[in-house]
């Protein structure tokens, strides 16, 4: 996430060293039989950009880079025939599918175009639209190398933000407090599943003995960062994506200083019915839809005008040039809620 | 106790007299209470066991330690039953309530509101039982068995429908928010109640089924526990059509339903059969609350007509397609 804007800066992709040498070793191994195409999996601002970035650094004129930023409706679009490089890799794949009836078309032919040819195909894809399209069509079957991005903890999360500065730069002042106790803090470990190469992020409550140290006497204190406490509130709030974290922390600071009392957390108080929530979860897992895509997927029974108007005024969706996305700091909240009325599997 | 109803009381109490007097009369066939009422009355009363059953049991009954029925135990006894009927009314109130805000869990918590019924009208039972009545071991042993003896004469039915209802709560064949097929009656789960289970209709009736149908009538839960149901969708369209490609219409409006759920717990199929006069496109799906299991097939069933329309698909001969027309007839199958 660090050098998100600017791919070519070069060095390495802070938090996900793991994933990319994972990405770097099915590509190297890549010659011989048949290619071990590469699914690389992440939610909304998790740091896809970033890996796809550091790719192209990486392995320059042998990528052929195909970004996709709509609902692709013709599969001659993705005709790689006449690319030159070894290496196609596509992102935003999701947008190869709708969830409407007819809408896997160009998915089947992308697959079946994929497992034919002889290059090799790194593509990206939203977490929730992956793992629609596994349950539905088997598509984790089709990609052998899957490297899934999974949420930060706080000291991954330090790293990536404070990369960005000198040391010294940022100044932590010691206003407002933790709004929640910061004894433990939810962490996700990476699990490898036994006889298959799936790899499952389980959340897992971390205690924070050095923050419950200052509840001592005096005298037996351990003197805790400030910076820490700062940052673990941003992670909490940011529900460790690392992109709604970064905005989060531009947001808060003032001229090189942050403060607790400076970040503030919007709070979501969700409510749906079956349609909104229906529509809510195709938005995620899209990550961004214009108008005219989800009235199709809608169709005719649902008031597609009305859903989208309850979405916004909850401020959990923002309309952009009549493109539909999720608010970046709804996402944590957004994701909780589906998954709690079983819209995400 | 039974001193008292057996003497006083003539009316209301005849099981319990019928009871009695069939001790009285017979020495076989209810060994289990006359033994204990031989046992009390040896104690008692040192009586030999070659003594008539009548003596037996008069002595037996003479000899229990009652407490005065007054207006006050009888008040307090009425407030003990409202009490637990109020209170288990309230905690089924708040379970449910509290069930349907989180969704996921909500037939593990409805699981405990039969649990906590049985468990409050036990102690209430336990309660009353022994602020009129103090008894000894022996004591016990002997109303338990006048006891036993009038249920199984008097009112053998309502206790089979309390015991149905134990079994129901131990053995958990359905629990309250299981779609279930009991005897011909098929509805939701809405309250497993001590002596019925009571069940909402797809019309919104209530029917009240007797607990003890569980032992004569075959039972079915289309769920068993989990708040997602299968949910089988017939569609039959004309030998003549296309039926690969009916079935990849039905298969991707089962798929893209908002009600669906699919993972490698709630797998789906599409499946073709076919017959004489038609050909039968069967989607399985689950739907991911039970309590949308219509709206759901409704769905599907409509969106997949529409498609199958723009693709030239029609309907059986001498039938029309839901919407497509003059009629909205559902082909829905029932088998």
């Amino acid at each position: 996430m660090a050098d998100e804007d600017n791919p070519d800066s070069g060095g390495t992709v802070i938090g996900y060293e793991r994933e990319l040498a994972d990405i770097t070793g099915a590509i190297d191994r890549y010659g011989t039989g048949a290619p071990s195409h590469i699914a690389i999996v992440a939610e909304p601002m998790a740091g896809r950009t970033t890996l796809v970035a550091e790719i192209r650094r990486i392995y320059g004129d042998r990528v052929n880079y195909l970004p996709l930023e709509f609902v692709i409706m013709d599969s001659t679009v993705l005709d790689c025939s006449t690319y030159e490089g070894d290496i196609i890799l596509i992102d935003n794949c999701q947008f190869l599918s709708t969830r409407k009836i007819g809408g896997f078309d160009v998915l089947d032919m992308f697959l079946r175009t994929q497992i034919t040819s002889k290059k090799l195909f790194i593509t990206t894809w939203n977490i929730h639209s992956w793992q629609y399209l596994c349950s539905v069509m088997n598509l984790d079957a089709y990609f052998p190398t899957i490297v899934t991005l999974n949420r930060m903890d706080m000291p991954v999360l330090k790293q990536v933000i404070l990369s960005r500065y000198k040391p010294g730069e940022i100044r932590f002042l010691d206003e407002g407090v933790a709004e929640r106790s910061m004894f433990f803090s939810v962490i996700h470990s990476t699990m490898r599943l036994p006889f298959t190469s799936a790899e499952i992020s389980v959340p897992w409550i971390k205690l924070n003995f050095t923050l419950m140290l200052r509840k001592l006497p005096r005298k037996k204190r351990v003197q805790i960062s400030l910076e820490d406490v700062i940052l673990e509130k941003i992670n909490r709030i940011a529900y460790g994506n690392p992109g709604v974290a970064l905005m989060l922390w531009d947001e808060s600071l003032k001229d090189n200083a942050i403060s607790l009392s400076a970040i503030t957390e919007t709070p979501f108080s969700i409510s749906l019915d079956t349609n909104e929530s229906f529509i809510l979860s195709v938005i995620l897992s899209m990550e961004s839809l214009h108008a005219k895509d989800l009235a199709a997927i809608a169709g005719s029974e649902m008031d597609i005008d009305r859903v989208i108007y309850r979405l916004v005024q909850q401020r959990l969706v923002r309309d952009n040039a009549g493109y539909y996305s999720i608010e970046p700091f709804a996402l944590g909240p957004v994701t909780d809620y589906l998954r709690k009325t079983r819209r995400l599997w | 106790m039974a001193d008292i109803l057996l003497i006083n009381s003539t009316e209301g109490l005849s099981a319990v007299t019928n009871a009695t007097n069939l001790l009285s009369n017979s020495t076989e066939g209810v060994s289990a209470v006359t033994n204990a009422t031989n046992l009390f009355s040896n104690v008692t009363s040192g009586l030999p066991g070659s003594a008539s059953a009548a003596n037996l049991i008069s002595n037996v009954t003479s000899e229990l330690p009652l407490k005065p029925i007054d207006t006050p135990l009888i008040l307090n006894i009425i407030s003990v039953i409202i009490l637990a009927y109020i209170l288990t009314y309230i905690l089924s109130y708040i379970l449910i309530h509290f069930a349907d805000r989180i969704s996921w869990y909500r037939p593990s918590l409805t699981m405990v509101i039969p649990l906590l019924k049985l468990l409050i009208y036990s102690v209430a039972f336990y309660y009353i039982i022994t602020s009129v009545i103090e008894l000894s071991l022996t004591q016990m042993i002997a109303f338990s068995g006048l006891f036993g003896a009038a249920i199984g004469f008097g009112l053998k039915d309502l206790f089979a429908d309390i015991v149905g209802g134990i079994v129901i709560i131990l053995e958990k064949p359905y629990q309250i928010g299981d779609k279930v097929t009991i005897g011909d009656k098929y509805g939701e789960v809405k309250n497993i109640g001590i002596r019925s289970t009571r069940l909402q209709s797809p019309s919104d009736e209530m029917v009240s089924v007797p607990n003890f149908t569980l032992f004569s009538q075959p039972v079915s839960s289309g769920n068993a526990g989990d708040l997602a149901m299968m949910v089988v969708i017939d569609l039959f369209v004309h030998p003549d059509s296309d039926e690969e490609r009916a079935m990849k219409i039905l298969r991707e409006s089962l798929v893209t339903s908002k009600y669906v759920i699919i993972s490698k717990k709630y797998p789906y199929t599409v499946l073709l059969e076919d017959f004489p006069f038609y050909k039968r496109i069967r989607a399985k799906g689950y739907v991911n609350d039970l309590r949308l299991e219509f709206e759901f097939k409704s769905e599907v069933t409509r969106r997949a007509w529409v498609e199958f329309r723009k693709s030239g698909i029609r309907p059986p001969t001498g039938v029309r397609a839901p919407g497509g027309g003059e009629s909205g007839e559902s082909l829905e199958s029932v088998d």
